[in-house]
């Protein structure tokens, strides 16, 4: 009984990365928002512009969140922050370009932003090797690149991004604490909440 | 003796033609078979009487058909067309009391036209019963100029001399609805949200509301609360969406309609409900501390999914300023910085870890601290009480406390000392 009751090390192994991704997760969320507000300043944009859903940028909307099995989540996280990271990468050249060293404020901001991206990408790559999942190849050249854009959808575009990586934070850090309780198997649906 | 239903209501003789049977199964009454209380003959009957096939053998007729035959008695005769004449007129005025209900504004000028009669009938208008004076007359049209709330009520039109209504609306003064206040909350997330909504003064008159929701290009359904009614929920079809939710409340009435918006995101109407059960008790032989614990909100659906962190505010119910504390985790919380023997009000708020606002504040809750047993006075009570009788000297009694800075604590108690102990010499000075 008492054997029972010990999480083997690879729970514990689990829990701890998860709750070290909850941390990252939140860091990352908090250090968005702030670059929100530095880019919907600097690129002159009003804070409450709709943006339409642009190709290429992960919408963190989703069905049936509760029951979605642990892996799943997994594999849907990883592919968002991949995204992101050349999505960043992107927004940084652009902002380089159009102001070069001008804002300099905003370049620190986004690059802050894209190596926690890159940073919570790997960690969901562990996460998945513990779930004895290879994650899926990286082929490092991101989404397909998109038409060239005009500098005011360029902008609009950028706010998209950001604001779908600020909800992906908050959904990372749910999964992850679904990801961390007890399941009776790795990829199981833990605890579905009714209704969602 | 007892009457069928039929004798009682033909109070004259009728003439030798044959009548329709009422309620006959057979005579064009098949409704007749479904009464419980048929004589043989098919006639609803209230007790034994005679049977009508003796009217129709006397008369040569077809059983079931009635004749009526001899004059019935008055009495009874009159009584029912009294009471068939009651029946009537309610059923009129009930009927025409539902049919029609007029509304106008606080403060319009109302004309009411007496049915299809000439203006220049003579009529009588009642309102509610009582009779109108004819100065509100044109002809015979009623006017009525800036009306009130308290003119709402039943208003009649009855022809001259023979009372014969014409005409009956019930009036209801009111005004049309002012914008509504909406509220929208999720107390419940992830499940859904809930929109509420009331008018911030009252019309006087039935309204309606209608609700619609939007998400994107998505009409959601709000499904109505049956209580309270101005209350619906949504559940959520998809959750960490960037997109907006757009609720738009309209209230109609018979006067006119309006419409309020709220448009907002998922996570920025997340507040749950207070923390409920908070308990609080002192730590015995800890003069300096307070358990408080309470309990997720019964509304949360899975804390465990979507924990809550809590907000804890404590002071000494003598003063004003509020300590407060914020816990990540847990449902409870030891307060260490008591004052001995105060006693303390005590609250706790709840906000999910990540999104939303802090809810309102728990239902306070008071303790004080463990204070130690108060020990028996021992030292001066037993110093036995000696009275000087030389009058040579003022000693003033073991019992009286000389004033000492150190032992007194304020200002205000060393004064009293002093004033005691004046008063103590002056006595003893006159007995010298």
């Amino acid at each position: 009984m008492a054997a029972a009751d010990t999480p083997s090390a690879s729970t514990l192994r689990r829990r701890d990365l998860c709750s070290r991704g909850i941390r990252l997760a939140r860091k990352m969320r908090s250090d968005v928002a702030d670059l929100l507000d530095i880019y919907v300043e600097r690129q002159g944009l009003d804070a409450s512009v709709s943006v339409a859903a642009v190709e290429g940028v992960p919408a963190a909307a989703v069905e049936h969140w509760s029951e979605q099995t642990g892996t799943q989540r997994l594999l849907d996280n990883l592919a968002a922050y991949r995204a992101f990271r050349a999505l960043l990468a992107q927004m940084l050249e652009e902002q380089r370009e159009q102001l070069g060293d001008a804002d300099a404020a905003l370049g620190r901001a986004l690059a802050a932003v894209l190596l926690q991206v890159s940073a919570f990408a790997y960690h969901l790559e562990e996460l998945l090797e513990l779930e004895s999942r290879r994650p899926p190849g990286d082929d490092g050249d991101g989404p397909p690149a998109p038409p060239r854009l005009s500098l005011f959808e360029q902008k609009l575009r950028g706010l998209g991004v950001l604001r779908e990586l600020a909800q992906w934070a908050v959904r990372s850090m749910r999964d992850l604490r679904q990801l961390a309780r007890p399941s009776p198997g790795p990829s199981s649906a833990p605890g579905t909440a009714e209704g969602q | 003796m007892w009457w069928s239903l039929k004798e009682l209501i033909a109070p004259e003789p009728v003439q030798k033609q044959p009548v329709v049977a009422w309620g006959r199964a057979g005579s064009g009454g098949e409704e007749g078979a479904k009464l419980t209380d048929l004589s043989s003959e098919g006639w609803p009957v209230a007790s034994t009487q005679k049977d009508p096939t003796d009217f129709d053998e006397k008369l040569g007729t077809s059983p079931g058909v009635w004749t009526g035959g001899e004059m019935a008695n008055p009495v009874p005769s009159a009584c029912c067309v009294v009471l068939a004449a009651v029946v009537v007129v309610y059923a009129q005025r009930h009927s025409q009391q539902d049919s029609h209900i007029q509304y106008e504004r606080v403060g319009a000028d109302v004309t009411m036209k007496c049915g299809s009669m000439d203006w220049d009938a003579a009529v009588t208008w009642t309102a509610n019963g009582t009779d109108i004076d004819d100065s509100h007359l044109n002809g015979s049209y009623l006017i009525l100029k800036n009306v009130d709330l308290t003119q709402s009520g039943q208003y009649s039109c009855y022809e001259g001399s023979s009372w014969h209504l014409k005409y009956q609306t019930y009036l209801r003064v009111g005004t049309p609805p002012k914008e509504p206040v909406l509220m929208c909350r999720s107390n419940n997330y992830p499940k859904g949200f809930y929109c509420s909504w009331h008018l911030p003064s009252p019309t006087y008159i039935p309204n309606s509301f209608n609700i619609s929701v939007i998400h994107g290009t998505r009409e959601m359904v709000c499904e109505k609360d049956i209580f309270p009614k101005n209350r619906c929920h949504i559940r959520y079809l998809q959750l960490f969406s960037t997109v907006k939710y757009k609720v738009t409340l309209t209230v109609t009435n018979a006067l006119g309609k309006n419409s309020t918006s709220l448009t907002f995101d998922e996570f920025a109407i997340v507040k749950p409900d207070p923390p409920e059960s908070v308990v609080a008790k002192p730590v015995p032989n800890n003069p300096r501390r307070l358990e408080v614990a309470w309990q997720n909100p019964s509304s949360w659906p899975d804390p465990e999914s979507f924990p809550l962190k809590f907000f804890l505010r404590y002071r000494p119910l003598i003063l004003d300023q509020w300590q407060h504390v914020e816990l990540s985790d847990g449902t409870s919380h030891t307060i260490t910085d008591a004052y001995a023997g105060k006693e303390y009000i005590i609250q706790v708020a709840a906000k999910d870890n990540d999104i939303g606002t802090w809810s309102d504040w728990s239902v306070a809750v008071h303790a004080t601290p463990w204070t130690e047993e108060p020990k028996h006075l021992t030292t001066e009570a037993q110093i036995t009480e000696t009275t000087s009788t030389s009058t040579s000297s003022f000693v003033p009694p073991p019992t009286t406390k000389i004033c000492d800075k150190g032992a007194v604590v304020g200002s205000g108690a060393v004064a009293v000392c002093w004033t005691a102990g004046l008063v103590l010499a002056a006595y003893g000075v006159l007995f010298i």
